[in-house]
């Protein structure tokens, strides 16, 4: 096998887990054209995109953390605390939005911190941290509330905002575009994304190439608890009131995302916009299975199901592939 | 004369391109100590694997008792009657000493009832057998290393082990523990039981050996007798034991060592061609209890390379991995280009211009999934990439000059390390460090499991890069290596330097420093 044919394979192994998940996409938003009343009008593109906003900024900074070779399972009780928190300040202590917008963040960023230090200082596994800190949050922000209370008293403009669209799509759109830029350059561009990834290859061999491990660390866990406290003011603003239920199981569904968009679980490979396409599938088959059976209990349960199965799927094409090619490289080796 | 306990003939065991046994053949006898001798790497643990039935030979024959054993297993080597006691002791520490010997013992029982008393007895019986004194009752835990010991060889007796292998049982002994060990092995010769007894210890080998076998790059180089006991044995042996048990002790000894380095240090090295220029690296008593290293004074020039002997174990990548940062030093002094120096991180050794090319080139060297671009400048973020923005271009050139001056063979700088054989990663790993542009080079076996043309190339490099001014610190078990391209030659031993050489020092003063063999024995 001549040296450049192996340097193609090689990109097109990678290219492959992409277009595949992109063909499936595809298949979904034609097979709920099809079949359903409305797919595929501006406003449900708008819904669509409004409602996976939140998750799509989780799975952009999940992304980073798994390519280290961690994980966050702290997001989404993280969202839920920082709403609580955010719909307090703005109710209770006068706060406009804009900063009390601005003190949530560096709450978030407190929140990713104390998770980094426990990370990186005590060399807790990231798995057992994020357990403990998945509950802490959520106790936390159920504590604010005492299980019971909501925070509605928004300013008219915050909650315009949350449903308004500007150049024809929700404002949320452009924020996640905005996050999902910030993060490819971070992860394609700079040298940062690329210790990411040699941390999650191999972290012993990260520290014996004179790479910062903690501190590159460290910063995957912040931007994550900056970006889901931004992701709590959006869903704020989308449901018009702070709830400390906000968020509960979005952890999971960024991590779906982003294995889904073809980045190791075992860190070190992925993409930032495999990811996204990662995102785009599962909204649009939730979305789609709830324009088709009018039943929302029947279709929560099987959007459920059925995005496990598209996990499940696109990982095993993604697999196959691999096969396929150390089968062909083992033929080419022999002949 | 009966056939030997034990009879390897002609046994060969490859791993991938390295062969590790060349046709080696050893036989043990009733009754025998027979020790095993060798530098690191010269196929000790593979002959005790093989042995042990945990390697099968590619070829050769293995009888025991004068019987062909044609597939060895660990399970079939069990019942034959062989028993390894290693280094650790491999005990279960929450469970007492009865426990642990019946739990090697005991066929499991239908019931699985558990029969207390008798277990216990037999422990007890065991244990006195081997002039043990220890409790049955006694929880493994709060054993010393060499009790444990014991109760692993107290196991061995108890499964009726007659060939009893040794494998550095006195490296974490004290003086009166290395008596009682000593004993024991006595009385297991005197009972009839053959013991393989593996060390570093030349004096140990002659308080206890019958006779001993060195082995030297996967080859047996010679049995002899030792001292002047049992002389009927010497039989069994091969034929160049004809040099004979004459006051074994002098002559052996130094004979012995001669047998371990035996090569001539031939000129394939490339020639010193620079002379040593200002103190790069001094220290002054450096010492880190971590990393069990202590009163190192040692001073590195410019264009020097210093290498740094001794056996595994012996403080030289500890060395390193505290002037690295990885184990930072709690006592003495680190003292760059006259300035004193403190270093807690490898972020800190690379800022202050060190550099460690580390052993195991797979887990540390190079990161095998990603391209060979990206691990060469992966130590050179902040210089290449100004403001974290990578610049492919710029990477790419870096590499590919890279890839043509240590003529790495790649399909190109995308290739992924791990598709390039073990030499041309070394290369990589290399490439990485001269791009910080050092001004200390560490290096830690540099050639190891490199093929032969890689490893000249290597030495080629390193003596250009001592030339053009680098201050060199290399580690290596390979002593031709050592010998042929060190300037100076620091010896370490017991995590110390045991003695400076002179570059081009004989084989024999290195090996006897490493060893800890005094000046005047020799």
């Amino acid at each position: 096998m001549s040296s450049s044919s192996k340097l193609n394979g090689w990109k097109s192994a990678l290219l492959r887990h992409e277009s595949v998940l992109l063909f499936l996409v595809l298949l979904e938003a034609f097979y709920f054209n099809a079949v359903g009343r409305n797919f595929a009008t501006a406003d449900n593109v708008g819904n669509i995109i409004r409602h996976s906003t939140e998750i799509g900024l989780l799975a952009l900074v999940m992304m980073p953390i798994i390519l280290t070779g961690g994980i966050d399972l702290s997001v989404g009780s993280l969202l839920g605390l920082c709403a609580v928190l955010f719909g307090k300040m703005c109710q209770e202590g006068g706060f406009s939005p804009l900063v009390a917008g601005g003190i949530t963040l560096c709450i978030g960023a407190a929140a990713g911190g104390f998770n980094a230090t426990l990370i990186t200082w005590l060399r807790l596994p990231p798995l057992i941290v994020t357990l403990g800190t998945y509950s802490l949050f959520r106790g936390l922000a159920e504590a604010i509330t005492k299980g019971t209370a909501t925070y509605s008293k928004f300013p008219q403009a915050f909650l315009d905002f949350g449903n308004g669209a500007l150049l024809g799509l929700p404002n949320q759109a452009w924020i996640l575009l905005a996050v999902a830029m910030g993060v490819w350059l971070l992860i394609h561009q700079t040298t940062f994304g690329r210790s990411f990834r040699a941390i999650g290859f191999a972290p012993e061999g990260a520290r014996y190439a004179g790479l910062p491990v903690e501190r590159r660390v460290a910063m995957a866990y912040v931007l994550a608890g900056i970006v889901a406290a931004l992701a709590a003011i959006l869903f704020t603003a989308r449901v018009t009131q702070a709830r400390a239920d906000a968020g509960i199981g979005y952890e999971l569904l960024a991590v779906t995302a982003v294995v889904l968009g073809g980045t190791s679980i075992f860190g070190g490979t992925g993409t930032v916009h495999g990811t996204l396409l990662g995102v785009v599938a599962v909204a649009i088959l939730s979305n789609g299975l709830s324009r088709i059976l009018s039943i929302s209990n029947v279709s929560r349960e099987l959007s459920g199901m059925l995005t496990g199965a598209l996990l499940v799927l696109a990982l095993a094409s993604g697999l196959l592939s691999k096969y396929i090619a150390a089968w062909r490289a083992r033929r080419g080796v022999a002949g | 004369m009966t056939a030997p306990l034990l009879q390897l003939t002609c046994v060969t065991k490859s791993f991938g391109a390295v062969r590790a046994l060349k046709g080696v053949s050893f036989d043990l006898g009733a009754g025998e100590v027979h020790a095993l001798l060798g530098e690191n790497g010269a196929g000790k643990s593979t002959l005790i694997k093989v042995i042990t039935g945990a390697h099968q030979p590619d070829g050769g024959t293995i009888d025991i008792n004068g019987e062909r054993v044609a597939h060895l297993t660990p399970a079939a080597a069990h019942k034959l009657g062989i028993a390894c006691i290693y280094q650790q002791p491999a005990l279960f520490p929450d469970l007492t000493v009865a426990e642990n010997i019946a739990l090697r013992l005991e066929p499991a029982t239908a019931a699985h009832r558990v029969d207390w008393p008798v277990r216990r007895t037999r422990a007890a019986e065991l244990l006195h057998r081997i002039g043990a004194e220890i409790s049955p009752d006694a929880e493994v835990r709060s054993l010393s290393m060499p009790e444990q010991q014991l109760v692993e060889i107290a196991c061995a007796l108890g499964a009726g082990a007659r060939i009893v292998i040794m494998d550095e049982p006195t490296a974490s002994l004290t003086q009166k523990e290395q008596h009682l060990l000593f004993a024991v092995v006595r009385d297991l010769r005197a009972s009839g039981v053959g013991v393989i007894y593996i060390s570093h210890r030349l004096e140990e080998i002659f308080a206890l050996a019958d006779r001993v076998t060195v082995l030297r790059d996967g080859e047996s180089v010679g049995t002899r007798l030792v001292g002047s006991s049992r002389r009927e044995l010497a039989q069994t042996s091969s034929a160049e034991s004809q040099s004979g048990p004459t006051s074994a002790a002098t002559i052996t000894e130094s004979e012995l060592i001669k047998l371990m380095v035996g090569r001539e240090v031939s000129s394939i090295f490339p020639p010193a061609e620079s002379e040593p220029g200002d103190v790069v690296l001094s220290l002054d008593n450096l010492g880190c209890t971590a990393g069990g290293v202590k009163n190192i004074t040692l001073d590195v020039r410019a264009g020097e390379i210093v290498g740094l002997a001794g056996l595994v174990g012996a403080g030289r990548t500890e060395l390193a991995r505290i002037l690295f940062g990885l184990t930072p030093a709690d006592s003495g002094e680190i003292i760059l280009n006259g300035q004193r120096i403190t270093i807690t991180s490898p972020q800190e050794a690379v800022a202050h211009g060190i550099a460690y090319v580390p052993e195991d080139r797979r887990r540390h060297g190079v990161i095998l999934e990603m391209p060979i671009a990206h691990n060469m400048t992966m130590a050179i973020h902040n210089r290449l990439f100004p403001g974290t923005w990578l610049r492919f271009g710029a990477e790419r050139n870096l590499a590919q000059e890279f890839i043509r001056n240590l003529a790495v063979k790649a399909y190109g700088p995308e290739a992924p390390g791990g598709s390039l054989s073990g030499g041309n990663q070394q290369k990589v790993s290399l490439a990485r460090w001269l791009a910080t542009k050092p001004k200390l080079l560490i290096l830690d076996e540099p050639t190891q499991g490199v093929d032969v043309g890689a490893k000249s190339e290597i030495h080629k490099i390193i003596r250009r890069l001592a030339k053009d001014g680098l201050a060199v610190l290399m580690i290596s078990s390979d002593l031709p290596e050592v010998l042929g391209m060190s300037d100076r030659i620091a010896v370490l031993r017991g995590g110390t330097i045991a003695a400076m050489l002179p570059g081009k020092s004989d084989a024999h003063a290195v090996m006897a420093a490493a060893l800890g063999q005094t000046e005047d024995s020799r």
